[in-house]
């Protein structure tokens, strides 16, 4: 299981890191659907922008040591069994 | 789908929101009590590897793109309990750090993909007896379809738009979208269930 682990996380960080190259940057269903129905001008900007918004090339692997990270501490959370 | 701030009316989000707390309060404490530590390292790598995913978008027709969600995937591995609380963390981290879904709207995000995303993908595989081939795709196409028809709900009571083109549209993108998280699930699945199989969920102890 360990080296399992260690393959999911491989792929996890290679597909973050070249995410910003491969992916269609073509709006997504809701984004198409807002922008065809005329209501995408209701979405709001934040107050401030984080220096990630919209993932710049290569920020994804940030998501993942925080997605990683994240699910350390909640597992040294969980319940021990007899 | 990420719904952005400003979509949903002040009444709707904040309802949403209400009720997304305490929903996630109880997957988080039930996790914590049932969920097999021998298999703790896939919190953090499955977490993770959703969150890639996500990222990939690919191009569905013309001008659009689409990319999994992962819902029916993370409950077909860590168990539906464990995969909500997995798939709210993604989502706050898109709201927070990548702007990617409002911040308001979190709770109507939470309820639609963590949620319903997650419990929809895993009833097929339940009903099922276990992840076969198709209930896993039929999880995976269900869970985006009744997440999308969901989030047009909150939509509708928003009123952004009339209700014929906003639901045919959403919903018309959306089965369509939810074959690819089909088709991607089925291949996430078998690939992670050959690295080992401890890997898929097989029922609380």
């Amino acid at each position: 299981m360990k080296r399992a682990a260690w393959v999911v996380g491989g792929v996890a960080a290679a597909l973050a890191g070249i995410a910003g190259w491969i992916a269609s940057t073509a709006p997504d269903g809701l984004e198409r659907v807002a922008e065809t129905l005329g209501f995408a001008s209701r979405g709001t900007a934040p107050a401030a922008r984080s220096p990630f918004a919209d993932y710049p090339a290569g920020t994804g692997l940030v998501g993942v040591a925080l997605l990683y990270g994240f699910g350390v501490l909640f597992g040294r959370t969980l319940k021990r069994k007899k | 789908m990420h719904i952005p701030d400003g979509f949903l009316t002040p009444p709707v989000w904040a309802t949403l929101d209400a009720a997304a707390i305490p929903a996630v309060g109880y997957f988080v404490r039930r996790t914590q009590a049932r969920f097999d530590e021998s298999r703790a390292p896939l919190l953090g790598v499955m977490g993770a590897f959703v969150f890639a995913a996500q990222m990939i978008n690919f191009p569905v027709g013309v001008g659009t793109s689409g990319h999994l969600v992962g819902g029916a995937l993370l409950a077909v591995t860590l168990g539906p309990w464990a995969a909500t609380v997995v798939m709210t963390a993604i989502l706050v981290v898109q709201a927070l750090v990548f702007q990617d879904g409002g911040v308001t709207a979190l709770g109507a995000n939470v309820l639609n993909m963590a949620v319903a995303g997650v419990w929809l993908g895993y009833l097929p595989v339940k009903l099922a007896g276990g992840p076969r081939r198709g209930a896993v795709f039929a999880g995976a196409w269900l869970s985006v379809f009744v997440a999308a028809l969901l989030a047009t709900v909150q939509l509708s009571l928003s009123r952004v738009a009339s209700d014929g083109p906003l639901f045919a549209s959403m919903l018309g993108i959306h089965a369509v979208t939810g074959l690819a998280e089909g088709a991607i699930t089925v291949a996430a699945v078998e690939a992670i269930e050959r690295l080992s199989p401890r890997f898929v969920f097989r029922g609380e102890a």
